[in-house]
């Protein structure tokens, strides 16, 4: 599986603001993780989707699922918290900035997905032993502390589509052989961080 | 160099702007930057502007909810985030405190439940939400309005309901939005305190309180009605003041508040009662003589026939039997209240939500006005005030487009805050309907019929009387926009929801009905998600519209916040609160310059006799009686007496959402007395049904002695995700003054009536 595929389909599924967009960025996922092999659920109307979509990650009731890292990181669950502000020190760091910050906070899981992205894609053009440690802390001592608990309030939540159980099943299964694959930088102690 | 950076190296790294920058400076020199694949983060300038290590930022703001404090505060900003926030010192009013929803507000801000985007609902209630871009939102808001126009010829169809969600100026270019359309329908009016203010106009000319931090110089305080340990925190610093000093606290409720707590003496009246309590009480005073005879030679009128009503007609037998209180404790409050000067009386707003509320509050007027507390420092019947209000309104007033039709006929007053006044006889005006009995409104409006319903500020679904009427009106309705910042039981029943702006996302100025001090709100951080300010939807809709059909829209299509706040400031305003320019208010919150901390201290009063009117015929003109006669209490209709006040965690149905609020009130409950819990059987905890022939609603039981046996107490509020609404029980029942001054009367909250059983 091309993971850059997938994690740019992910990236645009959770971006995505209308179920059109949602549909393509599922018809990419499912090229990218089963080679366009029917998906094991009945394709869902676009608008179906985006309801669902909209019930779970956006509103404009309470989410089940908001996607910002620090809802999950933060002690407070609250939004623009301390790991909104190392998400964007990351990208910082990387050259990179959201021209969407301050208006959507810049640990929104789409945005993180991107980051995931360059990281990997400067990872494969080039050995660079420090965008390998800040890789290695953003996915371990970031993205593997709120991720799991993202996609276990997806699955605690009622009536999740089979869509998006499919694109949070794919997000879990790279953050596994991501987080496997790529050992964490040693911590201060000594031990792994 | 991975094998010996750690997370903790990194991390300071990544703290500092100067090494986080240069962290990967070989790599981005070698171009290997070039060309990344992403879909969402872009490169950023060479230059990018830095403010991340700074210190905080202090900003300026004021809490605009619909409450007597107006508090005044200090937003502390940090990398373009509200980090917390607190009372600004300078105000010796808010005295560098804010309550418990104040200090809530980062959670509001921030709260990942706030309503993000612009939203369509594809069926109301349905759940089906789709996003929708502001130029989407604004094209089908504007094509259903020029829908309207086409069918109807005029926008009558067009109706807003708004109310007391913010109180910031600007924000009543709402208003000002409605009117650059052209002639549309307002709900007019006012469900929180429209009795009282005709009640005051009727015998001062004006509502106008004394400064509450004069209440330190009383000598005896009534806390008639109100329940200022919850409802205004900050005042009761000045009533412990006033104690320390010597006077007694007396709180008249039908219910142990915490305030009654408190005092040095509670009087349980019998809720709609509280005219006769008055009136008992004057009649002592009477019969004592402990009047001020010079004060009302000099500035009273119709005093002598009142005096003859009350020996012809009231007598202290009768006034204890209404009121359920003993003659004794009748008789001792008032000698204590006329003996003591400065004496006064707090009117609460709770004890003139009732079919006779106006008159009772003209009956505690006399009280204070026949012992000589008008005008007085420490005295005063306090209600309310608009004094510090004179702002130029350059955002709700706008012009009508040219050729526009409306209504045919006299235009009353918006409102208590129409600045605007009467218009008298007019070509055209907007059409005014009871904002009180809005549901019967919408449903029984027709030539044209309301088509569609604008909502801001005002969460009706949770805040109108009779719900079930409510839902079956929102079926009449072609399309409902809701502009709010939370998803509540209105937007539920919207069509489309537009995000509205906090307090600390837009610049506006604040001003109070209670305290005389003035502040300024600033925009402290970007407005979050695409959350827009009620003056910048207007705007954002006059775009379209003029897109459409050029002229249908007089209001500006850009506008700058700040210098829309700044346009409402005037010399009056200017010389008042001692200002040589708005910016003086970002050093602090000014207050008013008062001749004296007393209204009406020159004696000088606003009626049509420039004096205090016990008799007025402006009242009997209004369809009242000339005097403060007792009037008769609702009937009950059901066999307990029910009481729907707010709780201190919320404030109407804004904040008992948020999780700091749930985390010490869960849900929703009845209170009762045991004895009226074991007369049914009903055990704390236990969960019962509360009905009457409104409805009914399910909740937890509360047993306690803190309210009559012939009472029900549940609070109002919205709670997040429950069904709980205490308007599936109280009606929509008038109450006997308001339309004078407001435009609507008023609405008997408190004279409604339930049983309970256990479910």
């Amino acid at each position: 599986m091309d993971w850059n595929v997938v994690l740019a389909a992910l990236r645009d599924f959770f971006a995505a603001s209308d179920g059109q967009a949602l549909l393509i960025a599922l018809v990419d996922l499912n090229q990218a993780s089963r080679g366009g092999a029917a998906v094991p659920f009945n394709t869902p109307a676009a608008d179906d989707l985006e309801f669902a979509f909209n019930r779970l990650f956006v509103g404009p009731g309470p989410v089940s699922a908001p996607p910002y890292a620090s809802v999950y990181l933060d002690p407070d669950r609250r939004l623009m918290g301390a790991a909104t502000r190392r998400a964007a020190a990351v990208y910082d760091a990387l050259g990179l900035s959201s021209p969407l910050s301050g208006s959507l906070p810049d640990d929104h899981l789409a945005l993180e997905l991107d980051a995931a992205l360059a990281f990997r894609t400067l990872a494969a053009r080039r050995q660079d032993d420090q965008v390998d440690a800040l890789w290695r802390y953003f996915l371990h001592d970031h993205m593997a502390h709120w991720l799991p608990k993202f996609a276990a309030a997806v699955a605690g939540a009622a009536d999740v589509a089979p869509a998006i159980g499919f694109a949070v099943g794919l997000l879990s299964q790279w953050l596994a052989e991501e987080t496997k694959s790529t050992p964490p930088n040693v911590d201060q102690s000594g031990g792994l961080a | 160099m991975s094998q010996r950076m750690t997370r903790q190296d990194l991390e300071r790294i990544l703290d500092n702007a100067v090494s986080r920058r240069s962290f990967l400076s070989g790599l981005l020199a070698g171009g290997a930057m070039a060309a990344l694949p992403c879909g969402l983060l872009r490169p950023h300038p060479a230059q990018a502007a830095q403010v991340w290590e700074g210190g905080y930022q202090t900003f300026r703001n004021a809490c605009p909810r619909n409450c007597y404090d107006t508090c005044s505060i200090v937003s502390y900003v940090k990398d373009g985030v509200l980090q917390f926030v607190e009372g600004a010192p300078e105000s010796t009013f808010t005295r560098g405190g804010l309550c418990v929803k104040g200090n809530s507000y980062v959670r509001q801000v921030y709260s990942p439940d706030r309503i993000k985007y612009p939203m369509e609902q594809q069926g109301r209630g349905s759940g089906r939400w789709k996003r929708l871009s502001w130029d989407e939102a604004m094209d089908k808001i504007a094509r259903k309005i020029l829908d309207i126009k086409e069918r109807d010829g005029s926008l009558l169809g067009l109706g807003l309901t708004k109310y007391s969600g913010n109180f910031g100026i600007t924000n009543y270019g709402v208003e000002g939005m409605m009117s650059s359309l052209g002639y549309t329908t307002r709900l007019v009016g006012t469900p929180c305190w429209p009795a009282g203010i005709d009640a005051q106009n009727f015998d001062m000319g004006s509502m106008w309180c004394n400064d509450p931090e004069d209440l330190p110089r009383a000598r005896y305080v009534i806390v008639w009605g109100a329940n200022p340990a919850w409802c205004s925190v900050h005042s009761m610093k000045y009533l412990y003041a006033a104690r320390e000093a010597g006077a007694k606290l007396v709180v008249i409720d039908p219910v142990f508040t915490q305030t009654a707590a408190k005092a040095d003496e509670y009087i349980q009246v019998r809720a709609g009662e509280d005219g006769a309590l008055g009136l008992g009480m004057a009649r002592h005073i009477l019969d004592l003589g402990l009047l001020d005879r010079d004060w009302l030679a000099a500035h009273a009128q119709g005093f002598e026939e009142f005096a003859a009503y009350l020996r012809d007609t009231v007598t202290l037998e009768w006034a204890s039997e209404k009121s359920g209180v003993p003659i004794e404790r009748i008789k001792a409050i008032a000698e204590e209240f006329a003996g003591a000067h400065p004496a006064t009386i707090w009117i609460g707003y709770g004890m003139q939500r009732h079919v006779n509320g106006g008159a009772a509050v003209r009956i505690l007027d006399a009280l204070v006005a026949m012992t000589g507390n008008i005008g007085k420092p420490g005295g005063g019947a306090r209600y309310g005030h608009l004094q510090t209000w004179g702002f130029n309104y350059h955002a709700l007033l706008q012009k009508q487009p040219e050729g526009s039709k409306g209504w045919i006929g006299t235009a009353g007053p918006k409102g208590e805050f129409d600045v605007t006044g009467s218009a008298g006889k007019v070509t055209y005006s907007d059409r005014s309907l009871n904002i009180n009995k809005t549901a019967q409104m919408i449903l029984e409006t027709s030539d044209p019929p309301i088509r569609m319903l604008w909502v801001a500020c005002k969460n009706v679904l949770s805040q109108d009387f009779d719900r079930r009427k409510m839902l079956m009106a929102f079926d009449k309705l072609e399309m409902v926009v809701v502009a709010d910042l939370f998803f509540n039981q209105t937007v539920e029943q919207a069509d489309i929801v537009l995000p509205v702006t906090t307090p600390f996302e837009d610049w506006t100025v604040n001003a109070s009905y209670w305290h005389y001090w003035l502040s300024l709100n600033e925009q402290a951080i970007a407005p979050l998600h695409e959350a827009k300010s009620d003056i910048q939807i207007a705007a954002a809709l006059s775009k379209r519209m003029n897109e459409l059909q050029p002229g249908s829209c007089t209001f500006a299509t850009e506008l700058d916040s700040k210098d829309w706040m700044i346009r409402e400031f005037n010399k009056g305003i200017y010389d008042m609160f001692g200002l040589t320019s708005w910016e003086d208010l970002r050093n602090g919150p000014r207050k008013a310059r008062l001749a004296s901390s007393a209204s009406w201290a020159d004696g000088v009063f606003g009626t049509p006799s420039k004096k205090y009117e016990f008799h007025s015929d402006l009242c009997a003109r209004n369809g009242h009686d000339a005097l403060p006669r007792y009037k008769d209490a609702r009937p009950p209709y059901d066999k307990l007496r029910l009481l729907t006040p707010h709780h201190k965690f919320a404030l109407h149905s804004q904040f008992q959402n948020l999780d700091w609020m749930v985390d010490f009130n869960l849900t929703p409950c009845v209170y009762m007395h045991p004895k009226t819990a074991a007369a049914r059987g009903i055990a704390e905890g236990d969960a019962v049904r509360v009905f009457n022939k409104q409805g009914e609603v399910r909740l937890a039981a509360r047993l306690t002695a803190d309210v009559p046996a012939d009472t029900l107490l549940l609070y109002e509020a919205w709670y997040k995700g429950l069904a709980f609404n205490c308007q599936e029980l109280v009606d929509d029942t008038s109450s006997d003054m308001g339309a004078y001054k407001t435009g609507a009367p008023g609405v008997a909250i408190h004279d409604q009536f339930a049983d309970v059983a256990r479910t």
